[in-house]
């Protein structure tokens, strides 16, 4: 069996305070939206006409084979992208809550504070914990001590990582092991309370008891975050999303709910990787 | 069932409005003040170029004006006849050197005492004092005519001097004082009229020297040995030839011009080509860069004659060779070395290395080198010998970065083959970081021809092209440089004189210089960073 | 009895032979090199620790790091050789009526001290190193953080190598041509410190560089993915982890700032003066002064002065001075370098 362990979602979802059970698809409610997609670095097109909408409250994994332009995707949902040279967008938009941020308007600061992100190699700055989650709260002029330390608790704790550094919360991130180090980076993205947060296969330098807590993590924050994740493990896809789309050379290939894909895909591809025929 | 929760997102707010200030948020201010000051390397390169030439620049016009008034006030056709007795000069030289072989002939190989020796040369004395003072009436026409000439150049610069005075009188509004300047226009042909009238004197002068001189030759004593005789012949020989440029002299007399202008680019050639730096002369002042030129050259090829194979075997040592433990010891101890500040170095040569030397050349058993025994004991050898050291940590820093950045397969490959660890280096690492050697020899090359304070103490400051004919022993000789003659003489110069625009020319030559050694050191460095990327 | 060759038979002798003649040619080399740097410095070191140093407590000769450079007159008097420096000796005249006359070898700079000349370096490195790092820091930060690929930057880029190579000679007229002259600051410090620091520019935007770069990628895309603007993540999250590197590297400029001749000879530097820089009527005086400087106080006393037993106490004394100042710049900067490292490591 390619799903390994599908009661999970199902079990743990309603533990969750006032979390609702998967929606039926008429009740779906929609954060972002992408929309014929093109995206190039120089002249190699690495998105061909991705259309996409990401679900509120949901985590949506996106699958598929090294270079198929899932982590550039995910890096367009928060334009980490414009830091790349060369790095264009060609056509299509990407929306959120209706607004075009490709438009010249947005502020792409804005974007970034509203849309977190974790990254596939942990990257704690070597600060102190503490300083690693007010970083971005102080960015935005938060100054207040009291409020401070009440976000920290809060957000190392949404992260299940409070119980672990509670004392020591003014060393350097870096003493911490490289999965505790990872939730730290999750804590410091929850602490800013984006809307949307991203994860470029943040297990992928774990060990497998870290890769689980972080698994367990994102289940819990399932309640409060819309959550994207790309992962080349496709059991962890399996048994943290609710939605997974599969993309191949740039192109998405089948974008369904995650039992579907798993179980029952559409396209002859999607079934040919699932099964670790290709990829 | 979601509807509820989220029925109302948070407005989107992601076009939130910054402060701009002429159209640009902080963080594009911040952007342009951080691109300014890259900007800073290019405005500061532009400047250089911009103020070298602008003080330097007028230094053609001056120097055209310079050799205009060597031709009109006739300094030009008094030196025609100088150069013949200064020829004459050379060859009463040539004269006494072999008076001095002769003697120590008679001294060593005859054990003649000093007495009889000298009573031998006296037929030999004889000749040459006559043979000297051959030339004496020419020369004293020639110093009288020197003189004259010196005063139309004098009256010239008077009247240039009262011009100046006027105009800035002129300009500071006393015009009644500025009319006051009498200034007289000199008549140039009239000045000239006595060294025109001098050409039948001089006529008969030269001939008479012609043919006294072929007389003398004929009743040249003969020496007794063959080698001195040898010389003897070749005196005879180059004293025909130099009878027979009597004619030519004359000629050239005969058709000067002082009224011919000088063509432009003769200011231009005179300073890249000219074989004379001559200032603050009562005679006539030349400004070629070609002594200066030399000079810099011969120290710096010296130099890099010894840092080469030291600094490129030290960083072949070090980078292959040598233990780890070696390595960390060896390394900062070179860097230190090129911390060494040049003037420390320069002094150190002054007071230590160029006395010691000295001592060296004296001992009797290194006679046998070129050059040895020598008593200059600042000179292109001692300048040399210290500008290797500062050379050897440039050469050592690059040349070993270039080894270390030959890639391991390389190596391995060579190894695995069963080639020894000394082949493996010599023959593929070294040549496949050939071109990073060879760019890090430039580079050193161009740090030691800008090094100024150890050539300035040490290398002698000689305004003078080195006697090549010597062979390797010109490095025994003292020379001057162009870094040195900037250091020396620009804290004396008058401001906007020739002179002081002449050094801004030298500053000029040795900037383009550093940037052709520059652009062909990187040329080099990035062909070879293709071969082996 | 000859022992049975082994597979793994030692290669021929004579090879051998010659493979280990030719590493030890390199080895030589190598140490020659030492040998002649370790030869200049310890001559230095020798002979001018005569000068620095003492016998008896306190065991270092203060006033020669004190005092202001003097004249040393040398003197017959009831019998004995006498040295004095101009001020003693005027006094000695003045108590001695009858040494009104006395004739005396004088040596100029030989005596007394060289502290305007230490001061007067001091100043020069600090601010030409302040100017020097403002701008070449802020230069890197645009290079590495800012710019993208293009012909502008390779201009750049192309110009800061080949400011590189400019000999300093040619800073020096071009600062004598442009401050000193042009700009009208005189031979100032002013002027001094803009050549110096124009002509430590590249090593200082390299140094920058290579440090901006040993920066993870991580700590930006953290920082930007956290809605940091650009500026906010290089000053949070960049620069604090490039000082260490920035400032190390910085010793190489340091040294050479404080080394350099050539630059300042005609741009701030005074053969004498008697002021020290501190002294002056106005703030603004400060500026436009002139200064004396250790390396330009080595040329002097070695190329103007004779070279003898009186005059030799100063040469070498102001040559180990000159050479500690630089070892100890460069100590400083190591040190600090050390203690910028334990509080970031990553």
């Amino acid at each position: 069996m390619v799903i390994a362990d599908p009661p999970l979602m199902d079990s743990s979802a309603p533990e969750l305070a006032g979390t609702p059970p998967p929606p039926a698809p008429a009740e779906r409610s929609v954060v972002a939206q992408i929309e014929h997609l093109d995206f190039f670095y120089g002249t190699t097109q690495a998105l061909k006409d991705v259309t996409l909408d990401l679900e509120s409250r949901k985590v949506t994994a996106f699958i598929g084979p090294s270079g198929c332009g899932k982590s550039t995707l995910l890096r367009c949902l928060n334009r980490m992208n414009d830091l790349i040279e060369g790095a264009r967008v060609a056509g299509g938009t990407v929306r959120i809550h209706g607004t075009n941020i490709y438009d010249r308007t947005v502020d792409v600061i804005e974007v970034r504070k509203r849309v977190g992100m974790v990254f596939q190699k942990s990257n704690p700055f070597p600060k102190s914990i503490y300083e690693n989650i007010t970083y971005g709260l102080r960015l935005h002029g938060r100054r207040d001590k009291s409020r401070l330390d009440a976000i920290v608790e809060q957000a190392l704790r949404g992260a299940a990582l409070w119980d672990e550094v509670k004392d020591r919360l003014h060393q350097s991130g870096l003493g911490l092991s490289g999965g505790q180090q990872q939730r730290l980076c999750i804590a410091r993205a929850i602490a800013v309370e984006p809307e949307i947060i991203l994860m470029d296969e943040p297990c992928s330098a774990l060990d497998p008891v870290a890769t689980a807590k972080i698994e367990e993590l994102i289940q819990e924050l399932r309640a409060r975050f819309t959550i994207v994740i790309v992962t080349h493990n496709m059991q962890q896809a399996a048994r943290v999303s609710d939605r997974t789309a599969f993309f191949y050379l740039g192109s998405l290939v089948e974008y369904a709910d995650t039992r579907d894909i798993f179980t029952n895909p559409a396209k002859p591809q999607t079934e040919a990787y699932v099964s670790g025929r290709f990829g | 069932m979601i509807p509820p929760t989220v029925a109302a997102p948070p407005r989107f707010t992601v076009s939130r409005r910054r402060l701009r200030l002429l159209g640009l948020t902080a963080d594009d201010g911040i952007r342009w003040f951080f691109g300014g000051n890259a900007l800073i390397a290019v405005i500061v390169l532009t400047l250089i170029t911009l103020f070298l030439f602008r003080e330097g620049a007028g230094f053609f016009g001056q120097n055209r004006s310079n050799l205009e008034i060597y031709r009109r006030a006739g300094l030009e056709y008094v030196d025609f006849i100088r150069a013949q007795t200064d020829d004459h000069t050379a060859l009463t030289r040539y004269l006494s050197d072999l008076r001095v072989r002769w003697m120590t002939w008679l001294l060593e190989q005859e054990r003649h005492s000093l007495e009889e020796a000298n009573a031998r040369l006296e037929d030999f004395d004889r000749f040459a004092d006559r043979f000297a003072g051959a030339v004496d009436p020419l020369r004293e026409l020639m110093s009288g005519l020197a003189d004259h000439a010196s005063g139309i150049k004098a009256k010239y610069q008077l009247t240039q001097d009262r011009r100046v005075e006027q105009a800035q009188l002129a300009a500071a509004g006393r015009t009644a004082e500025a009319a006051g300047i009498e200034i007289s226009a000199i008549d140039f042909e009239r000045e000239l009229e006595p060294l025109r009238e001098s050409l039948p004197t001089y006529r008969q002068l030269s001939r008479d020297l012609a043919g006294e001189l072929t007389a003398l030759l004929a009743e040249a004593p003969a020496p007794p040995t063959p080698a001195l005789r040898q010389r003897m012949d070749r005196f005879a020989e180059l004293t025909r030839e130099y009878v027979a440029g009597f004619p030519a002299v004359e000629h050239r007399l005969e058709t000067w011009d002082s009224a011919q202008p000088v063509p432009a680019h003769r200011a231009f050639t005179s300073f890249l080509f000219g074989r004379q730096w001559l200032t603050a002369s009562s005679w006539q002042d030349w400004y070629g860069i070609v002594p200066l030129f030399v000079g810099s050259l011969l120290v710096a090829a010296l130099a890099l004659l010894l840092a080469v194979p030291l600094g490129v075997g030290a960083a072949i040592y070090v980078s292959q060779l040598a233990s780890s433990r070696e390595q960390r010891l060896i390394k900062p101890c070179i860097e230190f070395i090129s911390a060494i500040p040049s003037v420390v170095l320069g002094f150190f040569g002054i007071v230590i290395l160029g006395e010691t030397l000295r001592q060296l050349s004296q001992v009797s058993w290194l006679s046998w080198l070129p050059g040895f025994p020598y008593s200059e004991r600042l000179n292109i050898l001692t300048a040399g010998s210290l500008l290797a050291l500062v050379a050897v940590p440039t050469i050592f820093t690059l040349a070993e970065d270039a080894l270390n950045n030959v890639p391991r397969g390389f190596k391995e490959a060579s190894l695995a083959l069963g080639a020894s660890q000394l082949q493996t280096v010599l023959k593929i690492i070294v040549p496949a970081s050939l071109s990073g050697i060879v760019s890090a020899v430039l580079l050193g090359f161009g740090r030691v021809i800008g090094e100024t304070m150890i050539v300035l103490l040490c290398a002698g400051n000689r305004i003078e092209i080195p006697d090549f004919t010597r062979g390797v022993a010109v490095v025994t000789e003292p020379v001057h440089t162009m870094t040195g003659i900037i250091a020396q003489e620009m804290g004396e110069v008058v401001r906007d004189s020739i002179h002081y625009r002449a050094l801004f020319m030298v500053g000029l030559v040795l900037f383009l210089l550093a940037l052709v050694i520059n652009y062909a050191a990187q040329k080099i460095m990035r062909r070879y960073r293709l071969s082996t990327g | 009895m000859k022992p049975e060759p082994s597979t793994f038979h030692s290669r021929p002798d004579g090879r051998r032979r010659i493979e280990r003649a030719t590493t030890w040619i390199f080895r030589a080399a190598t140490y020659l090199v030492l040998l002649a740097g370790g030869a200049v410095l310890l001559t230095i070191a020798v002979k001018g620790s005569r000068t620095l140093f003492q016998s008896e407590a306190p065991f270092i000769n203060w006033s020669f790091l004190t005092e202001a450079p003097e004249s040393l007159y040398i003197f017959e008097w009831e019998g004995r050789t006498l040295e004095m420096g101009d001020r003693e000796f005027r006094a000695f005249k003045e108590r001695n009526p009858a040494a009104a006359n006395v004739e005396a070898e004088s040596y100029v700079y030989s005596a007394g001290g060289i502290f305007p000349a230490i001061a007067g370096t001091l100043l020069l490195v600090l601010g030409s190193m302040t100017i020097a790092l403002a701008v070449g820091v802020s230069a890197a930060v645009y290079l590495n953080e800012y710019a993208r690929d293009g012909r502008g930057i390779r201009f750049i880029r192309l110009a800061i190598l080949n400011l590189a190579g400019v000999p300093s000679i040619v800073f020096g007229l071009f600062g004598f041509g442009l401050f000193v002259i042009f700009l009208g600051w005189n031979v100032s410090l002013l002027a001094g410190w803009f050549t110096l620091a124009f002509m430590v520019l590249p090593v200082v935007i390299t140094a920058s560089e290579e440090a901006l770069k040993a920066v993870p990628l991580g700590f930006r895309e953290g920082s930007l993915a956290l809605g940091a603007t650009k500026w906010q993540t290089i000053r949070r999250n960049v620069l604090p982890y490039a000082l260490p590197g920035i400032l190390t590297s910085s010793v190489l400029g340091i040294a050479r700032v404080a080394g350099e001749t050539a630059p300042i000879m005609f741009t701030a530097a005074y053969v004498v003066r008697d002021q020290l820089p501190w002294q002056v009527e106005r703030l603004g005086d400060f500026f436009f002064q002139g200064v004396m400087a250790l390396p330009y106080h080595i040329y002097v006393v070695s190329s103007k002065i004779p070279q003898n037993a009186h005059t030799e106490r100063v040469q070498y004394g102001t040559a180990l001075v000159f050479l500690l100042l630089v070892a100890t710049i460069a100590g400083t900067s190591i040190l600090l370098r050390q203690h910028l490292r334990k509080r970031h490591s990553w």
